[in-house]
């Protein structure tokens, strides 16, 4: 996947090339400088999908190596900590329709949910003391997940570095 | 494993203004500045938040 950037200076400095570059190259030039050029909807679609299974995909895929694994790094540990304090994971349970707010928070982290519900992890046991921290942690990664998303959608889309 | 409530407090505090450092900001010292003020403000908020519900009943 050929993914081109250009340059956003309005007066590009002289040892800047004008040409559009490879993706590869940008994990030597400067990020912060360097804007994607736009990707098409679906292939920007695909990344975005890729960061909502894994954490911090979407941004390594569009080369920001460095800030995709911090972000990995912050929500896998955000959820596990979760976890360690015996939060609860949500499901969609017909009896009780107000979950599906929790459900949609907590699924934000994408596969480490799935796994953790195959393994029986996310029970909630309400007398540990963490119940609510822990529960609040597992909706918080799954939000900034969301949040990390849609910062790889602009970033595939050309509006910010 | 039992974490105090001010553990969890900068557990959360920390991995959020990290994220929020990283996706707000795109230079790396605006990144450090913008999350150490996120940081500072998270705990501030909930100690002062925290004394002024000290005086109320349970």
């Amino acid at each position: 996947m050929a993914i081109k950037k250009h340059d956003t200076n309005d007066t590009p400095e002289p040892e800047a090339s004008p040409e559009v570059t490879d993706l590869e190259d940008t994990s030597q030039a400067n990020p912060p400088m360097a804007l994607l050029k736009p990707m098409r909807l679906a292939s920007a679609l695909a990344v975005c999908a890729s960061g909502w299974l894994l954490p911090g995909a979407s941004h390594v895929v569009l080369g920001r190596w460095g800030r995709g694994l911090i972000f990995a790094a912050s929500v896998v540990t955000m959820f596990v900590f979760g976890l360690i304090m015996q939060g609860r994971l949500y499901d969609i349970t017909p009896e009780q329709p107000l979950h599906i707010f929790a459900f949609v928070a907590d699924v934000g982290i994408g596969l480490p949910y799935i796994i953790a519900q195959q393994f029986g992890y996310g029970i909630g046991v309400l007398s540990n003391p963490n119940y609510d921290y822990g529960s609040t942690f597992l909706w918080v990664a799954g939000l900034l997940n969301y949040l990390i998303v849609l910062d790889a959608f602009d970033i595939s889309q050309g509006r910010k570095p | 494993m039992t974490l105090s409530h001010f553990t969890a407090l900068i557990l959360f505090s920390l991995i959020v203004s990290v994220v929020f450092a990283l996706i707000s900001k795109t230079q790396p010292m605006e990144q450090i500045k913008y999350g150490a003020f996120v940081f500072v403000s998270f705990l501030g908020v909930a100690l002062v938040v925290g004394w002024i519900m000290f005086p109320f009943p349970n």
